[in-house]
């Protein structure tokens, strides 16, 4: 896929200037850092707005956007480039599907995956969800399963429809908090991470709106609660995570089959033959041998010993 | 009965020269021993005294059969007849001409026996009709006068209406509960004419048991009579030992005619010359089976009597039978007491030694042929106990039943002990077997309707269906066996669903003489099974079922080392197809899409990835079992150990080593006496099942969790599929009345091992991997009606069972 045409990023030049002057400034950070080549997977939920948000970083309809059904399990790549920086986006589809996890389109997202390296994981779900439920451990963890722990490393929280007035009078920064922390929570106990690397409670977070009608500040840039610009931000988030000294995560057959189960141990077969021989059967064929000793026997049979011992 | 019959074998076996020419030699008994002398004349046929041992033996015998039968029902068609042939009932055919003549069967009238033969008839209802059939004549006296024995009219019969015993000793008429009782055949209400009523007497008076015995009539106004017996009973000198011989095949000591013209001298040197042949006698007899612990009642016995009196040798004997009686020695009779008015009290019995053990057989109409069955093989069956030398016990005949039984070679078995006409008190253990037929074939079809086109049956759905099978069983006589079947639902395309069976069993591998029973099997298989791999979890509606179907062959020897242990160890060829509904092969499980449709991109059906696999490994497995009933609750425990090694011989070179270890305990958790129709003790059944696979595992070889042997409540594979599994469960059986009810939990795990199978076929439909589940449930006989709590979804559900789930 690398080799096919990738498309000139024309929709940076929809951004205001502002967010343009800014992006740009990011990818020559990235550049600076021999990084020519940005691959982000997006991740989580169905209807949570992946799609959305990753047409809102393109800047462009790239992908198909509908609102109650999702379009098809397939993956769907977004490509542009802009001076000689490659961007990558993969757009995937939702991984629940009836109240599970889909595993076969996280298997087809990984066939999909294959051959090529992860920079930075979106995992995207909504703000305004107030709980947080197994649903969204067993996504955590189907990823982590997938992909490895490390993948966490390399991830951000994308939080969507951030523009809203939380409930019960809750300051905005509270409810933000109070829901990045529950989310933290389930990623840290979703992808099995210990209390004590520090990482796993240092995954950022990004706030999103995608909107028409999110606001705007002065200089036409979307913002969201808290005046921040989110596209630079998010941007930002992304280049930080990209660069925070971590591994970039490389999907090749290995990693999407697992290590093979069948092969696991399998050397140690001789070994184990000769323990259950030794340790198995033969005690169990002492236990049948005693049981036949010790078996209550009845008196007819112990009472007469037969004549031999007797005279005629 | 027993004891009616066995009284009346005292009276005889005190008759024995050899004991009464002891009587004689004290001259204090001199005086009564007149009255015993002439009925050494009157029983002297010793042949009768022994085939009258047998003969008495028959009740308990009978009694036994009648019991066996339930038994015999259980196990289908045999039966275990413990009888004694009839010819030998009629005396007179045994007795040599002359003293059979003298014995006392000449004179009685409507009596076809002697005096003791009326004495074991008399119990029998038919017999004891016969007088009252006839009218009764009335005595045509006057009424409350006494009248002696010998002053009744002789061609009258007189029936009494009432008969008392009447001790002189004591001074007071006995009640009938009195053992002496049981030895008078007459009976109130009967009809008897004089003849017999002397007959009676005599027999009384013979019987050593009295020293004198008289018998008046009393007239009624009704024309009937009152019996009084009057009796003084046989007294010896005390006694401080006891001791029991087996006099059984003993030749009878000959009674030497003691000449009634003898000096005192040679009376002297009669009694002393008899007394050394006794104590030879005893010197030569062995010891009995008789404990010590029954010895020492006895003793007890003798000592709070005081002197040896005939009811206490009665009631010594009653306890000696009984105890042989209860301990299944069926065929032991108490047939003397010597040694009296010593201080030993010596009891003879003849225990029933087995002296010889016959094998018949016997074709469809009971005649003796020549059979197909080796001996050995029918021998090796047998407990010692019933061989040659030993006393012969019902128990060992039961087991032998059994243990034959168990061959399945023959469709009736009989175990049938028979006095040794050649020995006295000898026994020998007949054994008839019927064998069953060596070949058979059978074709049973069937035809089946399928409904066609729009769901109406057409004449080409009619499809006809059945199975050929044939069995040739004992080849060469040595149980071995090849048995063959063909099934399939449809002849006119067999191709759909054939399955076939070929077996070859050959036992005793080690010789039939070698105690080592280690059989050999060899067969060609094939089967179809719906596998519990492809099954959806909670909230999965529907996946598409996958076939697997097996064909192959395999060895194995199996060692039995008790009933239920047994080692096994073979080798498996087998090809593996897996197929789905429509019996396309599919190398990989299919799952309906929430559009409805189907995808066959599921977990791998085999290890090749094709839809066929083929393979072989060794296949080896133990079981321990030494459960055992107690009041028909199961006690006990039970450890299986299976073992499936690969060798990396087949499609994708398998290597595996697959195993699983159950260990079930079943604990009794209170004692209870044991015996029929007592209740049956609480039970806690505790049960652990480990299974695990090291190496290439295909999804059809791999564990399964949930289904009513694994975790009940659940369905087959409802909750996962993985590489290792841990089940736990535990029961608490309480019985109630002829059941019991129980509770149970249950428990089952894939310790995180279910991505550990290609596929993860546990993910993709949706199962938890885990799951608990508790509930209650009642036995009706082999059905189970149970209400099982599934605990991840605290549903529960009523299930109805067969068989047992441990």
């Amino acid at each position: 896929m690398a080799s096919q045409l990738i498309r000139e990023w024309a929709g940076i030049q929809q951004f205001p200037a502002a967010t343009q002057t800014k992006l740009l400034e990011l990818l020559g950070k990235l550049k600076q850092e021999n990084v020519n080549t940005l691959t982000i997977l997006v991740m989580g939920k169905g209807g949570v707005g992946k799609s959305s948000t990753v047409n809102s970083i393109v800047g462009e309809k790239a992908v198909a956007v509908s609102a109650f059904q999702s379009e098809g399990p397939r993956p769907v790549m977004v490509s542009r480039t802009r001076a000689g920086f490659n961007l990558h986006i993969i757009d995937t589809p939702g991984l629940i599907e009836g109240g599970y996890v889909n595993f076969q389109t996280l298997e087809i997202i990984k066939r999909f995956l294959l051959d090529k390296s992860i920079d930075a994981l979106l995992y995207v779900d909504r703000l305004d969800t107030y709980r947080v439920d197994n649903l969204d451990k067993q996504i955590v963890r189907a990823i982590t399963d997938s992909f490895g722990k490390e993948i966490w490393k390399r991830a951000l929280v994308v939080l969507t429809h951030a523009q809203l007035s939380p409930p019960d009078g809750l300051e905005y920064d509270v409810f933000f908090a109070r829901r990045s922390e529950a989310l933290l929570k389930v990623v840290r106990s979703g992808a099995k991470i210990k209390k004590q690397d520090t990482w796993g409670s240092n995954i950022p977070f990004a706030l999103v709106e995608n909107s028409g009608r999110c606001n705007k500040n002065e200089n036409e840039e979307k913002i969201i609660p808290g005046g921040i610009a989110w596209i630079p931000n998010l941007v930002k988030t992304i280049t930080d995570v990209t660069l925070n000294g971590s591994k970039a995560i490389r999907v090749d057959k290995k990693l999407i089959e697992g290590p093979n189960p069948n092969r696991k141990w399998k050397e140690f077969i001789p070994l184990i033959l000769a323990f259950q021989y030794f340790f198995i059967i033969k005690p169990i064929q002492r236990a049948i041998k005693q049981d036949i000793a010790s078996e209550a026997r009845p008196a007819w049979e112990t009472r007469d010993t037969g004549s031999q011992l007797r005279k005629y | 009965m027993p004891t009616f019959a066995a009284s009346c074998h005292l009276l005889n076996a005190t008759l024995t020269p050899a004991l009464s020419s002891h009587h004689r030699r004290l001259p204090s008994s001199a005086s009564r021993n007149p009255s015993s002398a002439p009925s050494v004349i009157c029983s002297t046929p010793s042949k009768n005294s022994t085939s009258d041992s047998p003969q008495t033996l028959t009740p308990p015998i009978f009694t036994y059969f009648k019991k066996s039968l339930p038994a015999a029902a259980a196990a289908a068609s045999f039966s275990l007849l413990l009888h004694f042939s009839p010819v030998e009932l009629c005396g007179g055919s045994i007795n040599p001409p002359g003293s059979g003549g003298g014995g006392g069967g000449g004179g009685g009238g409507g009596f076809g026996g002697g005096g003791f033969w009326r004495h074991i008839f008399s119990a029998l209802p038919a017999v004891a009709d016969e007088p009252q059939n006839t009218e009764w004549d009335s005595h045509g006296l006057p009424a409350n006068i006494v009248v002696q024995l010998n002053k009744l009219s002789g061609f009258k019969k007189y029936k009494l209406s009432e008969i008392l015993f009447f001790d002189r000793r004591r001074w007071t008429t006995v009640g009938t509960e009195d053992s002496f009782f049981e030895m008078v055949s007459l009976r109130p209400g009967g009809i008897y004419t004089k003849s017999q009523l002397q007959k009676e007497l005599e027999t009384l008076a013979t019987c050593g048991m009295f020293e004198k015995v008289d018998m008046e009539g009393k007239t009624n106004p009704d024309g009937t009579m009152n019996l009084t017996v009057s009796f003084t009973e046989s007294t010896w000198q005390s006694a401080d030992r006891f001791r029991c011989i087996n006099v059984g095949l003993m030749p009878q000591s000959k009674p030497i005619e003691m000449d009634p013209d003898m000096t005192d001298k040679e009376k002297l040197e009669y009694y002393r010359s008899q007394e050394k042949d006794y104590r030879r006698r005893i010197d030569r007899a062995r010891p009995c089976l008789l404990p010590v612990p029954v010895h020492r009642e006895i003793l007890q016995m003798l000592r709070d009597q005081g002197k040896v009196s005939a009811r206490l040798l009665q009631k010594i004997r009653d306890r000696v039978q009984k105890w042989y009686h209860d301990e299944g020695y069926a065929c032991a009779q108490v047939v003397n007491f010597g040694n009296l008015n010593t201080k030993e009290v010596v009891c003879e019995v003849v225990e029933g030694d087995i002296t010889q053990l016959l094998i018949q057989f016997q074709d469809k109409l009971g005649n003796v042929v020549e059979g197909n069955t080796q001996f050995p093989i029918i021998r090796r069956e047998l407990p010692k106990q019933l061989r040659q030398g030993h006393v012969f016990n019902i128990e060992a005949g039961k087991q032998a039943l059994r243990n034959i039984n168990s061959l399945a070679l023959f469709s009736n078995i009989e175990v049938n002990p028979r006095p040794d006409e050649k020995s006295e008190g000898g026994i020998i253990v007949e054994i008839k077997l019927k064998e069953l037929e060596q070949k058979q074939a059978e074709v049973s079809t069937e035809w089946s309707i399928v409904p066609g086109r729009g769901g109406r049956p057409t004449l080409a759905s009619l499809q006809p269906g059945g199975t050929v099978s044939f069995e040739h069983r004992n080849i060469k006589g040595l149980n071995r066996s090849i048995l063959g079947s063909v099934t399939t639902s449809n002849f006119l395309n067999p191709q759909d669903d054939l399955s076939f069976k070929l077996e070859y069993v050959h036992p005793y591998l080690d010789g039939v003489y070698n105690p080592t029973n280690r059989t050999l099997r060899a067969s060609c298989f094939n089967s179809r099974k719906l596998s519990p791999v492809f099954t959806g979890g909670p909230g999965i509606d529907e996946v598409p079922p996958i076939w697997i179907d097996r064909a192959g062959m395999k060895a194995n020897i199996t060692e039995n080392f008790t009933r239920q242990s047994k080692f096994t160890y073979g080798v498996v060829m087998e090809e593996v197809t897996t197929r789905d509904e429509s019996s396309h092969i599919s190398p990989n499980g299919q799952r309906v899409l929430p559009s409805g449709g189907i995808s066959a991109d599921g977990p791998p059906t085999t290890l090749s990835g094709t839809g066929i696999d083929r393979m072989a490994f060794i296949q080896a497995n133990i079981t321990r079992d030494n459960t055992k009933y107690v009041n028909g609750a199961i006690v006990g425990q039970r450890n299986v150990f299976q073992l499936d090694q690969g060798l990396g011989i087949g499609s994708r070179f398998p290597f595996f080593n697959r195993h699983q270890l159950t260990c079930t305990g079943f604990f009794q958790l209170k004692q209870v006496e044991e015996g029929a129709g007592k209740p049956p003790p609480p039970v806690l059944v505790l049960h652990g099942h480990y299974g695990g696979c090291v190496g290439d595992l295909p999804s059809y070889d791999a564990f399964t969790l949930g289904g009513p042997y694994s975790v009940r409540g659940y369905n087959m594979g409802e909750l996962g599929t993985a590489r290792n599994i841990l089940e736990l469960a535990a029961e608490l059986r309480i019985p109630v009345k002829n059941t019991h009810v129980y509770v149970f939990a249950e428990h089952g795990n894939d310790l995180g091992s279910s991505k550990l199978v290609k596929g993860n076929p546990t993910e993709v439909y949706r199962r938890l991997g885990h799951g608990s589940s508790y509930g209650f449930g009642v036995k009706f006989g082999l059905v189970r009606a149970e209400y099982a709590v599934d605990h991840n979804s605290s549903v529960g559900s009523v299930f109805l069972r067969f068989g047992e789930r441990f």
